[in-house]
């Protein structure tokens, strides 16, 4: 029994399981970056929604409504390979000589010099950006929405208290709009860490990738323990995981909802 | 814009991939979200504590994550169950294994919006039923049910749509078969030959929208016959604001 017990806990604790834990941390960044980027977008295409001018109102309703109709796999994998490209094509331009053109063999980058290697690094705050640019585009329509919320009286107070329209939005309507904006940012933050599954997509060795590798059957004794196709039980610990961390977040913003709410919504909850 | 015709041309083959799994998931979910909407308002425990626990986990976790475990878990069952029934060919495909886990996922996120509106069918109604003397049953179908669709059809559609969209994640966990591509396969396989992510990302993503918009008009003129009662809203009118 004792045996046992040592056993699996020297196996769960060997270099490859450790490699495992800390890549949680990708996971982890990525969500909060991801999130908080979302509420900047979101911000940001709720302001241009709402902007007195019809070019820039069609760039946010464009940016919200373009983004939520295409699945977010799609834009997760277009959005790093769209930068880096258009980053080596601004450096290719500067850099390329025509013989090192001439001497470019695939189809891109335009020459051998202005070729852009992507580490973890870069890919995780490239997935992060695309993250927040997927969902500011549902960010943007939950903030579109509180910013309605707020009461008239208030911003026709702040008006007649002589603000100019900048000060009301950012003084009073930005403030006041959070506690409307709650409910719906929570979701966005839920469909965030959803997300963050997907990382392995862009070669980042996440916590998907490496249940996969620990999980996979291994018949070689000098590799590690002998043991069938064990991948199931590593991914229901993400399952698992992922539903602890759901209900993490449901416990914190219903906390936040109530601190933040006090004296506002208690008329609209009975 | 030959390229753009070629992509076009290629990607109406994939496109059918993603139509299939959503349309082989779409059925099957709703009637399985039913049950669960119904399961979940039960008043028998553990009934209503299974189903609560299943929507939880379902609309908890990544669809991906999802995916990974019911492929993995079916591929290590495959020795000792589908090998010896000789069915190990038909369980293990994608296209039978994409449909399962969408039917489990959808079913969650479904049965959710169904249990939010049959919370909302008026208290009235249904006690104007109990006093006409209608069975359990004859009550579900001629004052729960009318009701709760009507209520839950504008949540259902985006349902629908977000489905849809989550096809383009079936071939990042499940083996791709031959020619058996999907739009996300398909535009990468194009990408990683000429590295032209614009046009073949922007051709799927075109794909999708269409695929979209048919649904949003489709599910529009059923909500429109659903709501045929009521008097109808007042038509839309082109009317631009330039600046305001």
């Amino acid at each position: 029994m004792n045996d046992d017990i040592a056993f699996w806990l020297s196996y769960l604790t060997n270099g490859k399981h450790l490699a495992w834990y800390a890549s949680f941390q990708f996971t982890i960044f990525a969500a909060l970056m991801g999130g908080g980027l979302a509420v900047v977008f979101g911000l940001t295409g709720a302001t241009l929604k709402n902007s007195r001018f019809l070019p820039l109102r069609l760039i946010g309703t464009i940016y919200s409504s373009i983004v939520r109709g295409v699945p977010d796999v799609l834009f997760f994998l277009f959005f790093p390979l769209a930068f880096e490209q258009a980053v080596e094509w601004v450096v290719a331009s500067q850099i390329c000589t025509p013989e090192s053109i001439a001497a470019q063999t695939s189809a891109w980058p335009p020459c051998k010099e202005a070729n852009w290697f992507l580490g973890t690094t870069e890919y995780l705050l490239l997935a992060s950006v695309s993250l927040g640019l997927v969902y500011g585009a549902f960010a943007t329509n939950v903030i579109h929405g509180a910013l309605r919320s707020v009461p008239t009286g208030q911003l026709e107070a702040a008006r007649a208290f002589g603000m100019s329209p900048g000060q009301v939005l950012w003084r009073i309507q930005i403030r006041q709009m959070w506690v409307y904006a709650l409910p719906g940012l929570s979701n966005v933050w839920m469909l965030v860490v959803k997300a963050t599954s997907l990382l392995s997509l862009l070669q980042i060795a996440d916590i998907v990738l490496w249940a996969d590798r620990l999980g996979a059957p291994n018949f070689l004794p000098a590799v590690g323990l002998v043991h069938e196709d064990w991948r199931w039980r590593y991914y229901l610990v993400l399952f698992v995981f992922y539903i602890l961390v759901t209900w993490l977040s449901e416990r914190a913003f219903e906390a936040i909802t109530r601190r933040v709410g006090k004296g506002i919504l208690s008329e609209a909850r009975v | 814009m030959q390229p753009l015709l070629n992509d076009l041309a290629m990607m109406s083959q994939a496109v059918l991939f993603n139509i299939y799994f959503a349309a082989a998931s779409i059925p099957i979910g709703f009637v399985l979200a039913v049950f669960l909407a119904l399961g979940k308002a039960s008043p028998n425990p553990l009934i209503n504590w299974l189903s609560r626990v299943y929507i939880y986990a379902f609309r908890g976790s990544p669809l991906f994550i999802q995916f990974f475990m019911f492929y993995s878990l079916a591929l290590s069952l495959n020795l000792a169950v589908w090998k010896p029934l000789g069915i190990s060919g038909f369980v293990l495909h994608p296209l039978f294994m994409g449909p399962l886990v969408l039917i489990l996922n959808t079913a969650a996120y479904t049965g959710e919006i169904f249990y939010g509106a049959l919370r909302a069918v008026p208290r009235g109604e249904v006690e104007a039923a109990k006093a006409y003397g209608m069975s359990r049953s004859q009550q579900f179908r001629h004052v729960i049910w009318p009701n709760l669709i009507r209520l839950a059809w504008p949540a259902y559609t985006n349902e629908v749509v977000f489905l849809f969209h989550a096809t383009a994640i079936v071939y990042f966990a499940l083996p791709v078969i031959g020619a058996q591509a999907d739009l996300m396969v398909t535009a990468k396989t194009l990408f990683e030959r000429d590295y032209n992510a614009f046009l073949h990302f922007s051709v799927a993503a075109l794909y999708f929208l269409a695929v979209s918009l048919v649904v949003f008009f489709l599910f529009g003129l059923v909500y429109q016959r659903l709501m045929r009662h009521m008097p109808a809203p007042p038509r839309m009118r082109f009317k631009p604001k330039w600046i305001r």
